[in-house]
C-alpha cells in the first residue's frame, strides 16, 4: 500500500527541486560555467602572467580589502544603528527606518557622484577634512566610504529582526543576577545576534566586492593604487581583451566563494551550537 | 521584615499604575500578589526587583532601603513567565550565570549547581541545552539559576502561566517545597486564585494599581472587605439587604444575625450581602430547609462538572424579595449561583425549570458603603436618562452594583446612594433627599468623566469615618489617587497651623489603619468651599467627596460650590452629629 502522502502547502518536492535546479542552473551556474570555460581556453602561463601582473595584484587588494573594511565599520555602525531604531521610540524614527533602505533603491552612479562631490577637496565635507591632511575622494578612503554606503543596510536589516528577539526579559534576568551592562552585552546580547551579524557581514562584504558603478566616481581609478578589479575587468573589456576580463572574473569568483563558504560554514556552526534540536 | 513597601507609587503617562502600595512582608513568608491583568502586580514585583524605579514611596529589603538601587545590587532572584532562560547556553552555564558573575571558583560553582539541581529535580540535565528541555524542566531551570546566588528574596512573575494544568500543579509543588526548604521570603505574582490559594501563607489582592485586601487565603475568602476581592476570589452572590437591629432583612425575609459575620450597628441601612454560591441550600418547600429561608426561585440551568453541580437559580419575582446587588445587564447577572455536592444532589436532585425554595447557610456581609445607586429626577424619562450618564455607568459597573432609575417626590424611603443632576436647584434635592434618609448623594454635571483625582473633605468632625469609609470605597474601584485636602480658616494664627498639619496626618494614618486607603494630604488656607472650588478648577477630571453632618443651610454654607450650577462631580456624605440622629 502507498504510504499517505504529507500534505504540503506547495505542490510536491519532485516539481519544487526540479524548478530549483532549472533556475539555479540558467541564471546562477551557465554564465559562471561560461565564465569558467572561457578562462580554461587560456594557456596557464597566460592566465598566470594576466592574474598575477603587479596592476591585478593590487586591485584585488583594494576590492577585496576596501570591501572587508567596509563590511567591517558597518558591522558595528549598522548594529548601533539596527539598536537604536529596535530599542528607543523618538520622533521620526520611521523616517530612519525608510532612509536606511535608501542605498538600495539609489542607481550606485548617483550614490558614487553624491559622496564625490561631498568628499571632493572642495565639497561640504571635503574642504574640511583638507586642512587635516585627509583626502577621501579618489584614495581608497573614499573606496571604502562608497562601499560603506552601498553595504549598510544589509547589516541592519539582517540585525533588526534578531535584535526584536532578544527579550528584554533576558536582560532583566542577567541584570538581577548580577551582571553589569557590559557583560550582559558580552555574555547575552552579542551571542543571540551573532548569527544575525555575521550574515549582515557576509551580505555587505559581498555586496561590496561586486560594486562597481559608486566606487568610479570617488576612486579616481588610479593603477595600482584607486582601481578595483571590477573597474579592471570591463578596462580589458574595453580593450577586447576578453581572456584576460574572464581570468580576472574567474579570481574573483574563487576568492568570494571561498570566504563566503567559510562564513557560512561559521555560521552554521554557530547556529547549531544555539538552537541544537530545532525547537 | 523582609520586604517591606510603603506608599509605592508608579505612574505610566501621568496615570497611576500602581497607586500607593504599602506592605510588610515577613520572613520566610509566601505571599502572593492576586489581581486581573492590568491590575499593576507584576508592575510591582518588577519595582521591588529594581527592573521598574518608583515614582514615589520607599522600597525596604531586610531593613535595607534599595529604593534607589539598581537590579543588580538589590540581590533578588527573580522567575519569568516566559522562563527568560539564556538559550546558547547550557543548563549548567545558565544556573551558574550569578556565580560567574561574582567570580566564584569552578569547583564550588559546581557544587553549587549539583545542589540545586537536585532542588528542582533535574539532576544529570546540566550539559542540555534550555531548547531540548520541555516547558517544565525549562521553568526549574529558571527558578534554580534565580536561586543560585543565595538571594535575599525571591521573585516569581506568573510563573505557570505557559505551562498546562498538569505539569503546572507538579511545579507548583516543587515550588512551594523549595521554598520551606530554604525558607526564603517569596512573592509570587499570579491572576489565577487556585495557584493563589494553593501556595499563599498570605495574598494581596489587586486591582487597578491598588492594593485591595491583604489576608490569609481562608479569611479573604469568608470575610472580604469589598465586592472585587468577594467576587475575583471564588463566584459570590452579591445581595442588597438591609441591616437592622435584629439581622438581615431580604425585602421581607429576615436572616438571622448569626449566619451573618457583622458588625453590631444601630443605625439601620442598605448593605451588600456575599453569599457564597456552596452556602446555598435547595429543598422542595420552605418548611423542607434545614437553613434559614432567602426566596424562591425557578432553576435556569443544571451544569454538572464532576465533583460539584453547579445551578443557576432566578429569584421568583414577588415571592422573594431579595435583590440582587449587581447590575442586571445581561441575563446571567441576574441569576443566583449554586454549587452543590454529590452528597447533596443525591438528597434532592433538580431540573431546569423546577420551582424550590433556597436557604442560606452563611451570610457574609460587606462593610463597605456605596451599596447602590439611584437616580432621581423630576420625571420618569430624565431620571432613566441620568441612570446611563456614562461617568455613574462606569462607576456601578466597576463597583458590580446596581442603578436604578426613580421620580424625586414619590413614596419610599431612599436606600443606598442617590444621583441627582448638577442642576440649580441641586441644593435642593440634596437637602430633600437627606430629609429622606439618603446617605450619600452623588451630584454629576453633563460630560463628567472618570476621575483621575479623588479630593476628599470633611466639613464636620461628626462626618469623618463616614466620609473616609465612602472614600476608600471609591478608590478601590476607581484608578485615581485620593487627596484628602485640609483647609484651615485664612484667619488661623500662625501658632496653630501645626495643628492643622496634625490633623491632616491623622486623617491619613486613619485612612490607612481603618480601610489600608492610602491618600495624599494637602493643606489650604481659606474659606471652606471656595478652597474647594478652586482646588476643583485646578485640574481635570476630579471629583469631591464632601462630609457634612448638617442636612440643611447648605446653599448658604458652600455658596462658592452650589451657589452656581456645579461644574464637578460631587459625592456629598452625610452623617448626623451622634446624639441628634
Amino acid at each position: 500500500m502507498k504510504p499517505l502522502r504529507q500534505p504540503s502547502v506547495l505542490p510536491g518536492f519532485g516539481l519544487t527541486f526540479g524548478f530549483t535546479t532549472f533556475f539555479l542552473s540558467g541564471i546562477v551556474l551557465l554564465p559562471l560555467a561560461a565564465l569558467v570555460l572561457m578562462t580554461a581556453s587560456m594557456s596557464w602561463h597566460e592566465f598566470l602572467h594576466v592574474i598575477l601582473n603587479p596592476r591585478a595584484v593590487g586591485s584585488y587588494r583594494l576590492s577585496f580589502g576596501a570591501s572587508l573594511l567596509a563590511a567591517s565599520i558597518n558591522l558595528i555602525f549598522g548594529f548601533i544603528i539596527a539598536w537604536t531604531l529596535v530599542r528607543y521610540e523618538f520622533p521620526g524614527r520611521k523616517i530612519i527606518d525608510a532612509l536606511i533602505d535608501m542605498p538600495f533603491a539609489l542607481p550606485t552612479a548617483v550614490s558614487g557622484i553624491a559622496l564625490t562631490t561631498v568628499f571632493a577637496q572642495n565639497g561640504w565635507i571635503g574642504r574640511y577634512l583638507e586642512p587635516l591632511g585627509i583626502k577621501v575622494a579618489y584614495t581608497w578612503i573614499g573606496v571604502t566610504v562608497a562601499l560603506t554606503l552601498i553595504g549598510m543596510p544589509f547589516v541592519v536589516r539582517s540585525v533588526q529582526p534578531a535584535l526584536q528577539e532578544v527579550q528584554r526579559d533576558l536582560e532583566d534576568a542577567a541584570e538581577t543576577l548580577g551582571a553589569g551592562r557590559l557583560y550582559v552585552f558580552r555574555r547575552i546580547i552579542l551571542p543571540t545576534v551573532l548569527p544575525a551579524l555575521l550574515t549582515g557581514f557576509t551580505l555587505a562584504f559581498a555586496r561590496a566586492v561586486g560594486e562597481y558603478g559608486s566606487v568610479i566616481f570617488i576612486s579616481g581609478n588610479l593603477p595600482m593604487k584607486t582601481e578595483i578589479t571590477p573597474l579592471l575587468i570591463v578596462i580589458r573589456l574595453e580593450e577586447f581583451d576578453y581572456h584576460g576580463a574572464a581570468a580576472l572574473g574567474f579570481v574573483m569568483l574563487v576568492i568570494s566563494f571561498v570566504m563566503l563558504l567559510t562564513i557560512n560554514l561559521l555560521q552554521a556552526w554557530g547556529r547549531r551550537r544555539l538552537v541544537a534540536t530545532g525547537r | 521584615m523582609s520586604i517591606t513597601l510603603d506608599q509605592v507609587t508608579k505612574r505610566y503617562q501621568g496615570a497611576p499604575v500602581v497607586n500607593d502600595v504599602s506592605i510588610d512582608i515577613g520572613d520566610g513568608e509566601f505571599f502572593v500578589l492576586l489581581g486581573p491583568s492590568g491590575s499593576g502586580k507584576s508592575t510591582l514585583l518588577r519595582a521591588i526587583a529594581g527592573l521598574t524605579a518608583v515614582d514615589h514611596g520607599r522600597i525596604s529589603l531586610h531593613g535595607r532601603d534599595v529604593t534607589h538601587i539598581s537590579a543588580r545590587k538589590r540581590d533578588v532572584g527573580l522567575v519569568f513567565q516566559n522562563y527568560a532562560l539564556f538559550r546558547h547556553m547550557t543548563v549548567a552555564d545558565n544556573i551558574e550565570f550569578a556565580l560567574r558573575v561574582r567570580r566564584m571558583r569552578a569547583k564550588a560553582r559546581r557544587e553549587r549547581r549539583r545542589e540545586l539541581l537536585r532542588l528542582v529535580a533535574l539532576e544529570g540535565l546540566d550539559e542540555r541545552l534550555p531548547a531540548q528541555l520541555s516547558g517544565g524542566q525549562q521553568q526549574r531551570v529558571a527558578v534554580a539559576r534565580a536561586l543560585a546566588h543565595k538571594p535575599e528574596v525571591l521573585l516569581l512573575d506568573e510563573p505557570f502561566g505557559a505551562l498546562d494544568a498538569k505539569i503546572r500543579e507538579e511545579l507548583r509543588r516543587t515550588i512551594r517545597q523549595v521554598q520551606r526548604e530554604l525558607g526564603i521570603t517569596t512573592v509570587l505574582v499570579t491572576h489565577d486564585q487556585e495557584e493563589a490559594f494553593a501556595l499563599a501563607d498570605r495574598i494581596g489582592v489587586m486591582n487597578l494599581g491598588r492594593l485591595l485586601e491583604i489576608g490569609r487565603p481562608v479569611e479573604l475568602y469568608a470575610r472580604p472587605a469589598t465586592r472585587f476581592v468577594a467576587t475575583f476570589l471564588g463566584a459570590a452572590n452579591l445581595l442588597l439587604a438591609r441591616q437592622t437591629k435584629g439581622g438581615i432583612l431580604f425585602g421581607s425575609v429576615g436572616v438571622d444575625a448569626a449566619l451573618a459575620d457583622v458588625a453590631q450597628s444601630a443605625r439601620e441601612h442598605e448593605v451588600v450581602a456575599v453569599i457564597r454560591p456552596e452556602e446555598i441550600e435547595l429543598a422542595p418547600t420552605r418548611a423542607g430547609l434545614a437553613s434559614n429561608y432567602l426566596a424562591a426561585g425557578v432553576v435556569e440551568e443544571v451544569a454538572f462538572t464532576g465533583a460539584l453541580e453547579r445551578l443557576r437559580i432566578r429569584l421568583s419575582a414577588g415571592a422573594s424579595e431579595a435583590q440582587l446587588a449587581r447590575a442586571p445587564n445581561s441575563d446571567h447577572d441576574a441569576l443566583l449561583e449554586v454549587t452543590r455536592s454529590q452528597h447533596e444532589q443525591r438528597a434532592f436532585g433538580v431540573t431546569p425549570g423546577q420551582k424550590l425554595a433556597i436557604g442560606v447557610r452563611r451570610i457574609h456581609v460587606l462593610p463597605t458603603p456605596l451599596s447602590s445607586f439611584t437616580a432621581f429626577a423630576a420625571s420618569a424619562a430624565q431620571a432613566t436618562e441620568l441612570s446611563v450618564h456614562p461617568l455613574l455607568v462606569e462607576l456601578a459597573t466597576r463597583m458590580k452594583t446596581r442603578v436604578t432609575a426613580r421620580v424625586t417626590e414619590t413614596d419610599g424611603a431612599v436606600t443606598g446612594a442617590a444621583v441627582i443632576a448638577a442642576t440649580s436647584d441641586a441644593v435642593g434635592q440634596i437637602e430633600w433627599l437627606l430629609k429622606e434618609g439618603a446617605e450619600e448623594v452623588l451630584v454629576l454635571p453633563q460630560g463628567a468623566r472618570p476621575p483621575q483625582r479623588v479630593l476628599i473633605h470633611w466639613a464636620d468632625e461628626a462626618a469623618r469615618r463616614t466620609t473616609l469609609a465612602v472614600a476608600a470605597s471609591l478608590l478601590r474601584h476607581v484608578a485615581a489617587e485620593g487627596i484628602y485636602v485640609g483647609i484651615l480658616p485664612d484667619s488661623t494664627p500662625d501658632g496653630q497651623r501645626p495643628q492643622g498639619m496634625r490633623a491632616l496626618l491623622d486623617a491619613r494614618s486613619e485612612a490607612q489603619a481603618m480601610h489600608g486607603l492610602e491618600m495624599r494630604t494637602e493643606l489650604r488656607f481659606g474659606e471652606v468651599a471656595e478652597e474647594l472650588a478652586r482646588r476643583l478648577a485646578e485640574a481635570p477630571d476630579q471629583i469631591l467627596i464632601l462630609g457634612i453632618s448638617a442636612s440643611t443651610g447648605l446653599a448658604t454654607r458652600f455658596h462658592a460650590l452650589f451657589g452656581a450650577e456645579l461644574r464637578w462631580p460631587v459625592l456629598v456624605v452625610y452623617r448626623a452629629a451622634e446624639g441628634r440622629a
